[in-house]
């Protein structure tokens, strides 16, 4: 998300005539892909963040506003702040990274803060919960889909794919991605496991595509649940799947799930709807947001197999014509396009 | 347009502009006819829904060209009227209702107009004779603005295009105190000075040889028996409505429904899809503010209907973004609208044409606060003028409102029980005088006696008032701005008629609010949906306002008063309606 932040403060800043820089910590030079933004208004430190904290001093008396993309970098905020009071200072806030308690450092920033800008409503009222943060401080800006991913035209389940996972169109196909991590195991993927058994009688042929960077505990576990289920059949598990592999999948599937519980905004629901994709997505966090709190698609108890079941169900029952799948992905792009965005964050810097 | 002062290029050019302001409610095709020796010129943008082939291009004439037409509406009984004429002996090109219109006309004269079911506004040009005239239908649905000045005649589906075409340029100065009085601009007035609408039922004609003209109602409504067994209206109330219904579903484009979740929309969602089946479309739109969403009421009729299902959340950033479209959309400043623009909106977005909507049941069954609030006018008519003075030192505007009492005058009776502004708060807004105001609502408008304070007058008082000049005109230029067509079945003509010929003791019912109307259709319509408080097609826009970093900046506001009534909007004293029309002075003036 930080690639389509970054194009759109360029666009922005160039139509306004603004200077513009962005500094990644972690990423370096030759990270940068030059179509969201040309090498001379990027830098990469590599992860060497005493260098970063360095440069940053050098320049703190030079911006008007500065963007801190994490929480974690509070300290950079603080420091411009001190050095240079006129500089307005705004945090992204995403998920569940300022759903906690936060240190006495990041609270401090956080007092300092001209404005949050929170990825959902959701995040923006967890902001008030959790830190008291003033609700006039906080801006929702929702994520927007990408705009250099490659969007499809037509709908038909790429041949290339079937033949991957020896499947026909005739399957009824659910896909999760997501990353797989044995600390996070909020994503839902289990609940989704344990409804296939359920719904093997009912669609014989059903397949559930399990898709995500996974580390090796988590691995184990998710084999040890699929093996309990009695879902060999039907679970494929693909590993890391490549960004350029991504709407191919979304036109594999019938149905994307993630019964997720802390999702910031889930940016994986606006994908696979630009790809005109049916979602079902959890109910208690900011991918309300991402759905249009039931417009775009089904949002779920995430705990209650029952609800998931039900939903699946009634997904996989009405047929998902091309003509169905065109609409979800206009709907979606209405509302989630970079044109959208970057005028809201436009309105925003100006407002400022 | 016809003019013998314009040559005809000039008039070839205002009618050309005028029909690129009207551009998007007809985003189809564009058609202009010049008559160099009349000095006449009709214009017409087409959205196209019945014929959607190149036979309905408009203006038309028929194949003699003995008559011309520019016809905005639908005709919902042409099938039948083409019928009728043909055994008259009319021969036919095209499939459009336009031709049935000119036909008709060619055979029966002025005669034709009040044959016509439907919603229009049109001007038939008549060679033979020299005349043109501008007709509008019984119940005001379409919009007909003239201009009449210095033997010169203009008209227009929209105020604006008077004013960019350089028609009607100066201003009536008098609107912002209609509008804070109604919170609409009432007929016949407008924005711009000598520019009105013309009167429902009514036609205009134009004598071109002496360029004069006069107006005159097609419509004699009869006097009516009443009906007055409960049974027996109900049966008439369920046959006429289906067929009101069946008959409005004529189209060759996509068709949908409005679906708000109330009692109105549902039936007609409900007796729609018995004709449509799946091939209808529905049209929802809900809130993520919970008081607002209607989901639960819209899922009970959906679960019970086949065809494509929209639903769209509207949000408060979706109102900040679309704000200054909705307010240019508006074409005259009203204090409604903007909950028709959204779902007009998502309706041409999801590939529709026309839609049926449920206005107007509330206006024949009693559906209004006002038809309970009308018997207190019996009351309150009888204090004396003194004791209705001291209501000026009232604070809250409920009791000041009484003092409307003091006016011997239908519509004071109307703002009693609707008004927005009391006229002692529209002069300190306005930095004017209470006698000057009074002067502008009362005494320049035509006194009309009506019976005695009862629920036909309320009815009255909102089909003529509130809904002509707010429901109807917010809703007829907010579809438009979309390219899209909205139907009213409840307002067939013959549905109405019948409606009001049932007698009032069982037509309106003290404790349920159109109990007739749910009664007829008991067998179809779920109580969940009419069981519980009247919701109405509402946004929240109190809430939505009130965020609005324009609306609620009291500095964009001239004067104390109008800084006082931002400062009470934002602690939740001040109703939105109120806010809204202050917003739209500030802006124009």
């Amino acid at each position: 998300m930080t690639r389509t932040l970054a194009y759109s403060l360029y666009q922005v800043s160039k139509l306004n005539k603004w200077a513009f820089k962005l500094w990644s910590v972690y990423d370096s030079d030759h990270n940068l892909m030059p179509q969201y933004l040309p090498a001379q208004n990027f830098k990469g430190f590599n992860a060497d963040r005493p260098r970063f904290l360095t440069k940053v001093l050098g320049i703190a008396t030079w911006p008007d506003i500065i963007i801190i993309s994490h929480i974690n970098l509070a300290i950079i905020g603080l420091v411009v702040k001190m050095i240079n009071p006129k500089c307005k200072v705004w945090l992204i806030a995403h998920g569940i990274e300022v759903w906690r308690p936060l240190s006495a450092l990041k609270k401090r920033f956080l007092k300092n803060c001209d404005k949050v800008l929170c990825v959902s409503n959701f995040t923006k009222e967890e902001m008030i919960r959790w830190h008291k943060t003033d609700p006039d401080l906080c801006e929702v800006l929702n994520n927007a889909v990408d705009p250099f991913m490659k969007l499809p035209i037509k709908f038909a389940k790429p041949q290339h794919l079937l033949n991957r996972y020896q499947i026909t169109a005739e399957n009824p196909l659910i896909f999760s991605l997501t990353r797989l991590a044995s600390t996070e195991q909020y994503k839902g993927h289990e609940q989704v496991i344990k409804v296939i058994k359920n719904l093997k009688p009912r669609f014989p042929r059903i397949k559930y595509i399990l898709a995500g960077q996974s580390d090796p505990e988590e691995k184990i576990r998710i084999k040890e649940l699929i093996t309990k289920y009695d879902v060999e059949e039907q679970v494929i598990l693909t590993g890391f799947l490549d960004e350029t592999e991504l709407a191919d999948h979304f036109l594999l599937a019938d149905l994307f799930v993630l019964p997720s519980k802390k999702e910031g905004f889930g940016i994986v629901f606006i994908e696979a709807l630009a790809c005109g994709l049916p979602v079902i997505c959890g109910n208690s966090d900011g991918s309300v947001d991402a759905i249009r709190n039931g417009e775009l698609g089904k949002a779920i108890r995430a705990d209650n197999l029952d609800e998931l079941d039900k939903a699946i169900t009634e997904s996989l029952t009405t047929p998902l014509t091309e003509n169905k799948r065109q609409h979800l992905q206009k709907q979606c792009l209405l509302h989630f396009n970079e044109q959208n965005y970057r005028s809201y964050l436009q309105q925003l810097l100006v407002d400022e | 347009m016809i003019s013998t002062r314009l040559n005809p290029d000039d008039i070839y050019e205002k009618v050309s502009i005028m029909c690129r302001a009207l551009q998007h409610g007809g985003p189809d095709d564009e058609g202009i006819f010049l008559d160099k020796n009349a000095s006449s010129a009709f214009g017409h943008r087409r959205l196209s829904i019945i014929d959607l082939s190149k036979n309905g291009h408009q203006p038309m004439a028929d194949d003699q060209k003995r008559a011309w037409i520019t016809f905005n509406g639908e005709i919902y009984n042409y099938l039948d009227l083409k019928h009728e004429l043909r055994q008259a002996g009319a021969v036919f090109c095209s499939a459009t209702d336009t031709e049935v219109i000119l036909q008709a006309y060619l055979h029966w004269g002025t005669a034709a107009f009040a044959k016509l079911r439907g919603m229009f506004a049109f001007a038939l040009y008549d060679t033979i004779n020299a005349v043109t005239y501008l007709v509008r239908d019984t119940n005001g649905i379409k919009p007909l603005y003239y201009h009449i000045n210095d033997g010169q005649l203009s008209f227009s589906s929209e105020v604006k295009a008077l004013k960019l075409a350089g028609i009607a340029t100066e201003e009536d100065e008098t609107w912002p105190v209609r509008l804070l009085a109604f919170g609409n601009i009432p007929e016949p007035y407008t924005t711009l000075k000598k520019v009105f609408s013309l009167p429902k039922g009514s036609f205009l004609t134009w004598d071109h040889h002496h360029n004069n003209h006069a107006i005159r109602p097609y419509h004699i409504t009869s006097a009516v028996s009443y009906i007055t067994d409960k049974n027996q209206a109900e049966e008439y109330i369920r046959e006429s409505l289906k067929t009101a219904i069946k008959r409005q579903l004529i189209a060759d484009a996509p068709i949908g429904v409005f679906l708000s979740g109330g009692t109105d929309s549902s039936l007609i969602t409900l007796l729609a899809a018995q004709h449509k089946q799946q091939q209808l479309k529905t049209i929802s739109i809900f809130f993520n503010e919970k008081a607002y969403d209607e989901r639960q009421y819209q899922n009970l009729i959906l679960d019970r209907i086949e065809g494509e299902k929209f639903t769209h959340l509207v949000k408060q950033n979706d109102f900040d973004a679309h704000f200054p479209q909705i307010i240019d959309a508006m074409d005259m400043p009203t204090t409604d609208g903007i909950n028709t623009w959204f779902i007009s909106n998502y309706a041409h977005l999801d590939g529709l044409k026309a839609v049926l909507s449920g206005i107007g049941a509330d206006e024949l069954f009693g559906g209004y606060p006002s038809f309970r609030r009308i018997k207190y006018l019996n009351y309150l008519r009888k204090f004396p003028a003194a004791l209705l003075n001291l209501t000026t030192y009232f604070t809250t505007d409920r009791y000041r409102k009484i003092s409307f009492l003091k006016h011997n005058h239908y519509l004071a009776d109307y703002l009693l029980l609707r008004g927005l502004f009391v006229p002692a708060d529209i002069a300190k807004i306005l930095n004017t005088d209470t006698r000057q105001v009074n002067e502008i609502l009362f005494n320049s408008a035509p006194n009309i006696t009506r019976g005695g304070y009862n629920e036909e007058l309320a009815a009255w008082f909102e089909s003529n008032l509130y809904m002509q000049n707010q429901l109807l005109r917010d809703t007829d230029v907010m579809g438009m701005s979309h390219g899209l067509e909205v139907r009213v079945p409840f307002l067939d003509e013959d549905f109405k008629k019948l409606a009001e010929s049932i007698s009032p003791g069982i037509r309106f019912n003290n404790h349920h609010p159109k109990k007739l109307l749910t009664d007829s259709f008991a067998a179809i319509l779920p109580p969940a949906i009419w069981n519980r408080p009247k919701m109405g097609f509402t946004f929240p826009l109190q809430q939505w306002m009130k965020q609005n970093n324009e609306m609620s900046d009291e500095s964009l506001y001239k004067g104390e008063k109008a800084k006082n009534i931002i400062k009470a909007f934002r602690k939740d004293q001040m109703h939105w309606s109120k806010v809204f029309a202050l917003y739209q002075i500030q802006r124009y003036a």
